[in-house]
């Protein structure tokens, strides 16, 4: 559902996005872990189509994500690392104008608004401007605009963050709901529980390099295999560290 | 080992003085200063060059005062009441607007506040800020001004020193009367509602003193029975010598210490600082109590929009006709600039600016029942096709250069849909386009009608003028996508930074362009009238050819400007 084909991202003789290679199946929660400056929001950039790769290709739902933006798109739901929104709009409006652009009909766009709205607890406040939402809110609007078109591909770049336990559990129980109804899904965190908890399968990237990818239990079956991990240790978290290089002493 | 003693907890620190809290606005300018070396250079040339220019229009005014015996001393005394007054009324205004942010809006406040620091101390800290901020303009300007005034009269050093202390006490009483009037406003509204108010209520302002400004008929002035006249009405004036204004306080203070008349300066000046001593103290006490208050009020937001509002219902009927992305688009740049005060306020300068525009053409002494006046009259309506267009350039520069801007950190909701960026560029050029035509050509109807052109040639600079609207507004587009500016929200300031000069100036080429192709073929046209000779078919379509090359000239610009836009906008990175 979701390729990228040598992926590369440079600026100038900087190189955020080194050659990256990835292949998620339908119905698949990816995990896209990282440090930070890893280049995760970089490739998710080039994925969604707002940034131009410097070479590579994306293929979404079997289209070019260059060739035929519009059809790559339009199966595609994108969640940014920071939920920029119109502020001198309301919550209800955002949604529709999304929904609009989409080409989601009017009678559908004002029943399914109106559902995840509710569900992400933002009913209440549906007519009131966006700038008066908290970041958490904000966060929770941008999700719901991503869902509005019922896309067959979820590409969420850090959604928890700025989000509280509630809306953080609810992500995550919607998460898991979509891809058990065959929504592919990628997800990049810093939370590496959301990732263990969630993720079928997960992609390590540092430097722009992809170090690492597989299963949790693959994960941990090849960073045993290094010295410095401690055996009984088999934490993502200790996994993570030890591939991307870096120890809990380092800040 | 000795161990090291635990921090006392519940020692009060010793507060920060005023240098450390003001710290941070001293470094950053010197930052910039440090970075920008060049542009500060310009700066400065441009500063002194301003100096000295002043100093000269001064210099000669008043000493032109001076000749006129009998209304001189009245004269020269007035026009410093006067430059206090307009001084004043603008510190008030711009003291209001800066505490607003300094005090209420600006990020670290929540810094400050959460800092042990007593309250008083912020006070201070913010108070000098807001003075610098509000003061440093005036200062610019007035200084050669006072400077000319001592030059004339010869005044001593007594002159310049009384200057200085007048001035300190008078620029820190519109501070205190800004601070306490935001408090007020902040604990009346939010503070975003707040600013809203203060926005809308100075460019109403500035609205109106414009428009006073121009149906004064200044041009008047220009004949000398009419000066007279202005000059004995002048000194007559006494409404802004009211005993009550610290700007009369100055004057009086000044006037004394130059010898224009006997006075008692030392008096006035002890009102000055007196009243500036009450004020700030009144400041103090009130944001010492309130501030925490008020800033607390100030977080909240304006939270309904109206569910139904006009706008909201008459848009999606309005532009039912359009296909489903522009009209979404244009429904939605049109809802969140009428939701915006500082971007629909604008509006009330525009309407200023057309009423000024038209009521110019309606009073031009040109039918006078000369020969000449036909004549005259055609060639002000060429220019006037000019003129509408500069004016059409001027409201672009200011809405359509920054619309890709303020799209800002949101362009990705524009950028990850599949909306085509052609589709986008359509959207955005039909917005701007739309209201800039009717505006344009209503200009160019009205004051034709005024100056009774005839309705052939009126229709083909109504042609003209819609292609070369269509070209500035796709300039507009193409400069906006090229010089993107995503640190401000503030529209005034991205139309003023290099990407809007160097449009503008773009603009004043294709018009000038236009303009010259034009010239010939109008001319020929004008001549016919006065020959009373039908053109010849090898002439008719020479003039028809110009036409056309102009209007190709528009639209090629037009077409280049948009596929510039288009590569821009396909990198736009906020």
């Amino acid at each position: 559902m979701i390729r990228c084909v040598a992926l590369r991202k440079t600026y100038g003789s900087v190189v955020a996005v080194n050659d990256l290679d990835l292949e998620i199946e339908t119905g698949e929660v990816f995990g896209f872990l990282g440090p930070n400056g890893a280049g995760k929001t970089t490739t998710i950039r080039m994925m969604v189509g707002i940034l131009a790769p410097t070479s590579g290709t994306v293929v979404l739902g079997g289209y070019d994500i260059r060739e035929a933006p519009e059809a790559a798109k339009a199966q595609t739901g994108y969640v940014p690392d920071q939920p920029a929104l119109y502020d001198k709009l309301t919550g209800v409006e955002f949604l529709r104008f999304m929904g609009g652009l989409y080409g989601v009909e009017r009678e559908e766009l004002e029943v399914r608004g109106a559902d995840l709205l509710e569900e992400f607890g933002l009913l209440e406040r549906a007519h009131e401007l966006i700038e008066t939402y908290s970041h958490g809110m904000k966060q929770r609007l941008t999700v719901a605009a991503a869902l509005i078109h019922r896309p067959k591909i979820l590409i969420l770049d850090e959604p928890m963050v700025g989000m509280d336990p509630q809306g953080g559990l609810a992500l995550r129980r919607l998460l898991t709901g979509l891809a058990a109804s065959g929504v592919t899904i990628f997800l990049s965190t810093h939370s590496l529980g959301v990732a263990e908890e969630l993720c079928d399968r997960i992609a390590i990237l540092d430097a722009g390099r992809l170090v690492a990818i597989g299963s949790l239990h693959e994960l941990r079956e090849r960073a045993a295999e290094r010295p410095e991990l401690e055996p009984f240790d088999s934490s993502l978290e200790a996994v993570f560290l030890s591939l991307t290089g870096t120890s809990g002493g380092q800040v | 080992m000795r161990r090291a003693s635990p921090p006392h907890a519940d020692a009060a620190p010793r507060p920060p003085g005023l240098r450390v809290l003001l710290a941070p606005r001293v470094l950053a300018a010197r930052n910039a200063l440090r970075r920008g070396r060049a542009k500060a250079a310009v700066l400065m040339l441009v500063t002194a060059l301003f100096w000295v220019g002043s100093f000269v229009f001064f210099e000669r005014t008043v000493s032109y005062f001076q000749t006129i015996t009998a209304l001189g001393p009245v004269l020269t005394q007035r026009l410093l009441v006067m430059l206090f007054v307009s001084f004043f009324a603008v510190l008030v205004i711009s003291n209001v607007v800066t505490a607003l942010t300094t005090f209420y809006l600006a990020a670290d406040v929540r810094l400050l506040l959460a800092a042990p620091i007593p309250p008083r101390r912020i006070h201070q800290a913010r108070f000098v800020e807001t003075l610098v901020a509000s003061s440093w303009m005036v200062l610019l300007f007035g200084l050669p001004a006072f400077l000319a005034y001592g030059v004339v009269y010869r005044a001593g050093v007594l002159f310049y020193v009384g200057t200085i202390a007048t001035l300190l006490p008078f620029l820190v009483i519109p501070a205190a009367i800004g601070v306490l009037v935001t408090t007020a406003l902040v604990l009346a509204f939010p503070a975003r509602r707040a600013r809203d108010v203060l926005v809308v209520a100075t460019v109403a302002l500035a609205a109106v003193g414009y428009l006073a400004l121009r149906l004064l008929r200044p041009e008047r002035l220009a004949s000398p029975s009419e000066f007279a006249g202005f000059a004995a009405f002048l000194a007559a004036f006494e409404a802004p010598a009211s005993p009550y204004l610290p700007s009369t306080w100055a004057a009086e203070v000044l006037t004394a210490l130059l010898g224009a008349r006997p006075g008692a300066p030392l008096f006035y000046l002890a009102l000055l600082v007196t009243t500036a001593a009450v004020l700030y103290l009144a400041s103090a006490a009130v944001v010492e109590r309130l501030m925490l208050s008020a800033w607390s009020r100030a977080q909240e937001g304006r939270t309904h929009a109206r569910r139904a509002p006009l706008l909201g219902r008459l848009l999606p009927r309005l532009t039912a006709p359009l296909p489903r992305v522009p009209r979404l688009l244009l429904i939605k740049d049109v809802m969140v600039f009428f939701r915006d005060a500082s971007q629909w306020s604008q509006l009330l300068l525009l309407g200023a600016l057309v009423v000024v525009y038209v009521y110019n053409f309606s009073v031009l002494p040109i039918d006078d029942g000369t020969p000449l006046a036909a004549t005259l009259r055609d060639v002000v309506a060429f220019c006037n096709l000019g003129l509408a267009a500069f004016v059409t350039a001027s409201v672009a520069v200011r809405f359509v250069y920054p619309s890709i801007s303020l799209e800002g950190r949101v362009w990705w909701v524009l950028r990850s849909t599949p909306v085509p960026l052609g589709t986008l560029w359509w959207s955005k050029f039909l917005v701007a386009f739309l209201p800039l035509a009717i505006l344009g050509e209503t200009l160019i109807v009205v004051t034709n009608r005024f100056l009774g052109v005839d309705p052939g040639l009126t229709a083909v600079f109504m042609a003209t003028l819609l292609f070369v609207i269509a070209a500035i507004v796709s300039l507009g587009l193409a400069f906006g996508a090229a010089y993107p500016r995503f640190d401000t929200a503030n529209a005034a300031q991205i139309a003023t930074g290099f990407g809007g000069v160097i449009y503008m100036v773009s603009c004043l080429g294709l018009i000038a362009g236009v303009i010259a192709l034009e010239a010939w073929p109008v001319a020929r046209l004008f001549w016919r009238r006065i020959d009373a000779a039908p053109l010849a078919p090898i002439e008719t379509a020479l003039v028809a050819a110009a036409f056309v090359v102009a209007l190709l000239v528009a639209a090629g610009v037009a077409a280049l400007a948009q596929r510039s836009a288009l590569r821009s906008l396909a990198t736009l990175q906020p």
